[in-house]
C-alpha cells in the first residue's frame, strides 16, 4: 500500500486526495504558506470545495500534491 | 415484562410548585452579604485596536470598588473546544483588539447597578477603527481582514464527509436539481438573560459561582482554564435556569469577570445582563449559505446528495464548529443515502458569534432539504409523503463511518401520519395545503470536544435509614424536565415513589461529573448513569430480602410498588422500607450508596440513539397580503419509551413554537454588525395567540442504548417545523422558498413568482398540445 505525507506536517495518508483533504482542513499559517510557494491560494481551493458542486477544491490540490509528496514508507 | 409503575405516567414537573409560586430561587434572585454589582463596558466598534483605556476617572466615583481591563485579568483563553487548544478562543476582557460590536473590554464592580453604569460612561477608551468583515463568503478572500491573527482567511474550521461514489451516484439518477439557499440567524431568546453571581474565597482560594447555564461542568473548567486556578478550586451551582434554548452552553464574560472582581474585591459580585446585551452579545443560531444537489430515480429513490455550506462564524468559537459537522449528517437523516458528500465551512466574522441553539445541526439543513424534496416530488409527479416514505430509514440502517439507527420507528410514523390526515384534514380550501418534514434528532453527542477525561454522566444515590434517597449528579434542568425524569428513573429502577427521591442536581461539589444539558443528552446519557447507580442498591436490597425470605435461588424478585417480593408470587416480600432498615444494619450502618455511570462506546460518530417522525403542518395563504396562516400541526413521533407524556409534550409544542418562529418571522438583521432588532418590540417571536393546534402522536419503540428504553424528544421537532410550514406554502399555491423567514413580502414575491411560472407552464403546455395536434 503507498502511503504520502503532508510536505509540512508530515501526516500520512493512504492517498493523495485524502492528503488533500487533511491539507484543507488545517487553519494554521505553515499550510498556507506552503500553499503560496506552489502559486496556490488556500481562499479559492476552499471556495471551490465549499462553494461548487464535486470536490473541486480536493482534486486542484491533489494534483499538486502528487507532485510534492512522493510515496514514502510507512514508518 | 412487567408494567412500569412510574415510567410512562404523565408526572407534573417535581419543580412545578417552586417555579409557579414564585419560590424557585434563580441566579436572578439571590444575593450574599456584602455583594457588589458588575457591568461590562463593551465595543462599539466591530473591530477596532484598543489605544488606551483611562479608568481613572470612573474609579474616583463613589461606590466604585473596583475597574479591571485585559490587562488585569489572568489572561487565560477559554471555550468548548478544548481539543483544539487554538478553537479555545474566549477571553474575559479583550486584550489588544474588539472582534465585535458588543466585545466586552472593561468591568466595573460597584455598590449598586446604577453605579456601575455611570461607571462605564466615564472610561475613556481611545480606539483604532479596523476594517471589518461580516460576510462569510467575503470573510475567506485572502484580502478580507483577519478576525484573529492566527487564522488567515479567517477560516474557523471546515468539515469533510463523504460515503459512497457520489458523481457515479449522479451520473445514475433520472433527475437531478440544484437549490441553492440562504439561512437567517435567530436568537433563543431565553425568559431568563445570562447572569452570574461569583464569590471568591481569599483564605481558601476557593471560587463559588451560581450561574445559569445548561453544563456546570462546562463553566467550572472554563473558570479554571479563564482564570488559570485549578478546577477543584471552582464550584459550580446551578440554581432554577429560566430558559437556555442552546445559548448556555458556552462560559460567557458573566462568568468569569464576575469572578475575577470577586477575586480582585473579596466580595460577592453579581453580573447580571440586559436585555440588549442578551441580544447583541450571546450566542444565536449561525446564519449561513446553502447549496443543495440531489439525484433520484424516476420512482423517487435518492441515490445521490451533495450540500455545500458556509457559516456565519461570528468572533468567536463557542460550539459552532460542532454544529458545522452536525449540519453535514443531521441532513442526511432519517433518509437512506447511498452516496452523500458534504463540505462546510466556518467563518470568523466580526459579529457576535453563532453557536448550538435548540436542534442545532439540523435546522436550516433540514428547511433546504425538506423543501427540495418537495419540489422533486413535484417534478417527478410523486405524493410528498410517499417519496418521505420511499427513502426512509429502517432499522439498522448505518451511514458508513457516521451513524446507525437501532431502534427506528420512522416508517410506522409515516404510516400513522397517513390514516390520521385521512379523518383530521379529509379536505384542504382555497389556498391552503398541508405541508411534511420528516426529522431525526440525536440523544446527546458522542464527540469529546470538551476533552473530559471523565465519563460523560455520572450519577450517586444513597439511601438513608428512612428509605429516602438522596440522588446526586452534575445534570442539568434547564427547564426541560429532567429533575423529574430523573427522580422518576431513580425510583421506577428501585420501585419506589418519587416522593422518596431527594434532588442535589447541578452542583460540581457535590456530584461527579455529567456534561449538561445540551444535544438532548440528559435522558439517555444521565438516564442510563442513574439507573445504574440504583439498579446496584436495588442488588443489595433484593439480596437482604433474599436471604430473609429464604426461597430457591432461582426464583427472581422484584423491587416495585414499594415492596421487594416474589415475582410470581406478590404475596410473599417485604417493604422496601423495612428491607432498607436491614440493608443499613447489615452494612455496618453505613447507609447504602451506589454510583452509576455512563460514556457511549462503539456507537459512530453523533449518538447513541436517534428520536425520530414526522410533522405536518396544515397553512392558508392570502395571496392579497403575503400573510401565511398557520393553522393546525400534527406530529408523529418516536422518542423511544416515553419517560413523561407531560414533559415529552411540552419539549414538542415548545420546539414546534420555536421552529414556526423561524419559519415565520424570527431574524437577526444587521447593519456593519450592528444588530438592528435587539428587544422584543423589534425582534419577533410567536406569542401563544399565535401558535396553531399541535397534536402530537407517540410512536412507542424500544432503544436498546436508553434507559428503560428511552431517547430523545426535546429537539428534534423544531426542525421540522419551518419547512413543512414553507411546503405547506408550496403545496397550497406553487411558491418556492430558499430562504427560511417567511415574511408576508417575501411570500407575496414567491406567489407571484409562482403564478408567472404556471402561466409558462399552461403556455408551453398550449402549445406543445397544439403541435401534437
Amino acid at each position: 500500500m503507498a502511503y504520502f505525507k503532508c510536505p509540512v506536517c508530515r501526516k500520512i495518508t493512504s492517498t493523495h486526495f485524502d492528503l488533500a483533504r487533511h491539507y484543507l482542513g488545517q487553519t494554521d499559517k505553515k499550510h498556507k504558506e506552503w500553499l503560496k510557494t506552489q502559486d496556490l491560494s488556500y481562499a479559492r481551493l476552499i471556495t471551490m470545495q465549499v462553494t461548487e458542486f464535486g470536490n473541486k477544491g480536493y482534486d486542484a490540490l491533489a494534483k499538486v500534491l502528487k507532485k510534492e509528496a512522493p510515496e514514502v514508507e510507512m514508518p | 415484562m412487567s408494567e412500569y409503575s412510574i415510567i410512562g405516567k404523565p408526572t407534573p414537573n417535581v419543580d412545578g410548585p417552586a417555579k409557579v409560586t414564585g419560590e424557585g430561587q434563580y441566579t436572578f434572585d439571590m444575593t450574599l452579604p456584602n455583594m457588589l454589582y458588575g457591568k461590562l463596558l463593551r465595543s462599539p466598534y466591530p473591530h477596532a485596536k484598543i489605544i488606551s483605556i483611562d479608568t481613572s476617572e470612573a474609579e474616583r466615583l463613589p461606590g466604585v470598588k473596583a475597574i479591571i481591563t485585559g490587562k488585569d485579568t489572568p489572561g487565560g483563553k477559554w471555550g468548548l473546544w478544548r481539543r483544539f487548544r487554538e478553537l479555545a478562543d474566549q477571553q474575559a476582557l479583550a486584550m489588544d483588539k474588539v472582534r465585535f460590536i458588543g466585545d466586552p473590554l472593561a468591568a466595573v464592580a460597584a455598590t449598586t447597578e446604577e453605579i456601575a453604569e455611570e461607571a462605564l460612561d466615564l472610561i475613556e477608551v481611545e480606539y483604532e477603527q479596523l476594517p471589518a468583515v461580516f460576510n462569510p463568503l467575503e470573510a475567506i478572500k485572502d484580502d478580507a481582514p483577519m478576525v484573529h491573527d492566527d487564522f488567515p482567511n479567517n477560516i474557523n474550521a471546515t468539515r469533510h464527509i463523504e460515503w459512497g461514489d457520489v458523481d457515479k451516484g449522479f451520473k445514475e439518477a433520472d433527475y437531478v436539481r440544484e437549490d441553492r439557499y440562504v439561512l437567517e440567524a435567530a436568537h433563543p431568546c431565553a425568559m431568563e438573560v445570562h447572569n452570574t453571581l461569583a464569590s471568591y474565597d481569599k483564605g481558601t482560594g476557593r471560587l463559588t459561582v451560581w450561574t445559569s447555564t445548561g453544563s456546570p461542568y462546562f463553566v467550572q473548567v472554563n473558570l479554571a482554564e479563564a482564570l488559570k486556578i485549578r478546577e477543584g478550586d471552582v464550584r459550580v451551582i446551578k440554581p432554577h435556569v429560566g430558559g437556555h434554548y442552546g445559548g448556555k452552553n458556552s462560559t460567557m464574560p458573566d462568568a468569569v469577570n464576575a469572578a475575577i472582581l470577586s477575586m480582585k474585591t473579596g466580595r460577592p459580585v453579581k453580573i447580571v445582563f440586559n436585555r440588549d446585551e442578551e441580544f447583541t452579545t450571546t450566542e444565536h443560531r449561525t446564519g449561513q449559505h446553502m447549496a443543495l444537489k440531489i439525484g433520484l430515480k424516476k420512482d423517487g429513490t435518492i441515490v445521490a446528495f451533495e450540500v455545500k455550506t458556509i457559516t456565519n462564524g461570528g468572533a468567536y468559537t463557542g460550539l459552532g464548529a460542532t454544529t458545522l459537522y452536525l449540519t453535514g449528517t443531521f441532513i442526511t437523516m432519517p433518509y437512506k443515502i447511498p452516496n452523500y458528500r458534504y463540505d462546510g465551512v466556518r467563518a470568523y466574522t466580526n459579529i457576535v458569534w453563532g453557536t448550538s441553539i435548540r436542534g442545532f445541526g439540523a435546522v436550516p439543513g433540514k428547511f433546504c432539504r425538506e423543501t427540495q424534496l418537495d419540489r422533486a416530488a413535484r417534478d417527478l409527479g410523486i405524493d410528498p409523503l410517499e417519496i418521505r416514505r420511499r427513502n426512509a430509514v429502517e432499522p439498522g440502517y448505518e451511514a458508513p463511518g457516521q451513524y446507525k439507527f437501532e431502534s427506528c420507528g420512522i416508517m410506522p410514523c409515516i404510516d400513522k401520519m397517513q390514516e390520521r390526515i385521512k379523518t383530521k384534514w379529509p379536505k384542504v380550501g382555497k389556498d391552503e395545503g398541508i405541508g411534511y418534514s420528516a426529522f431525526a434528532y440525536m440523544s446527546g453527542g458522542i464527540f469529546n470536544w470538551i476533552h473530559t477525561p471523565y465519563a460523560f454522566s455520572s450519577a450517586h444515590i444513597k439511601v438513608n435509614i428512612d428509605g429516602t434517597v438522596d440522588l446526586y449528579s452534575q445534570a442539568a434542568d434547564v427547564g426541560q424536565g429532567h429533575n423529574t425524569v430523573a427522580a422518576m428513573i431513580c425510583a421506577e429502577e428501585l420501585g419506589i415513589g418519587i416522593e422518596d427521591i431527594r434532588l442535589h442536581l447541578g452542583d460540581t461539589a457535590h456530584a461527579y461529573t455529567d456534561l449538561g444539558a445540551w444535544g438532548s443528552r440528559e435522558t439517555l446519557m444521565n438516564g442510563n448513569a442513574i439507573k445504574d447507580a440504583a439498579a446496584q442498591v436495588k442488588d443489595v436490597l433484593i439480596s437482604i430480602a433474599r436471604l430473609k425470605l429464604g426461597e430457591n435461588i432461582a426464583y427472581d424478585l422484584v423491587a416495585k410498588n414499594k415492596r421487594i417480593y416474589l415475582e410470581l408470587r406478590p404475596e410473599r416480600g417485604f417493604s422496601y422500607y423495612d428491607i432498607v432498615k436491614d440493608a443499613i444494619k447489615a452494612n455496618d450502618g453505613v447507609p447504602l450508596t451506589g454510583t452509576g455511570h455512563y460514556t457511549p462506546h462503539n456507537k459512530g460518530m453523533i449518538s447513541p440513539a436517534y428520536g425520530m417522525g414526522i410533522m405536518a403542518t396544515k397553512a392558508k395563504v392570502d395571496r392579497e397580503t403575503g400573510h401565511v396562516e398557520v393553522q393546525d400541526v400534527l406530529i408523529v413521533h418516536d422518542c423511544g419509551q416515553v419517560i413523561n407524556p407531560l414533559g415529552a409534550r411540552g419539549q414538542v409544542e415548545g420546539s414546534v413554537h420555536m421552529g414556526l418562529g423561524y419559519g415565520l418571522c424570527e431574524e437577526m438583521p444587521m447593519d456593519q454588525g450592528m444588530l438592528l432588532n435587539p428587544s422584543f418590540v423589534d425582534y419577533k417571536i410567536l406569542r401563544q395567540r399565535d401558535m396553531p393546534p399541535i397534536e402530537t402522536l407517540e410512536v412507542p419503540t424500544y432503544e436498546p442504548n436508553g434507559p428503560f428504553g428511552a431517547k430523545e424528544a426535546a429537539e428534534a421537532t423544531i426542525a421540522p417545523a419551518a419547512p413543512s410550514m414553507a411546503n405547506a406554502v408550496f403545496q397550497a399555491c406553487g411558491a418556492e422558498f430558499f430562504s427560511n423567514v417567511l415574511k408576508p413580502e417575501k411570500v407575496l414575491n414567491a406567489v407571484k413568482e409562482a403564478e408567472k411560472k404556471a402561466k409558462r407552464t399552461r403556455k408551453s403546455t398550449r402549445k406543445g398540445t397544439r403541435k401534437a395536434k
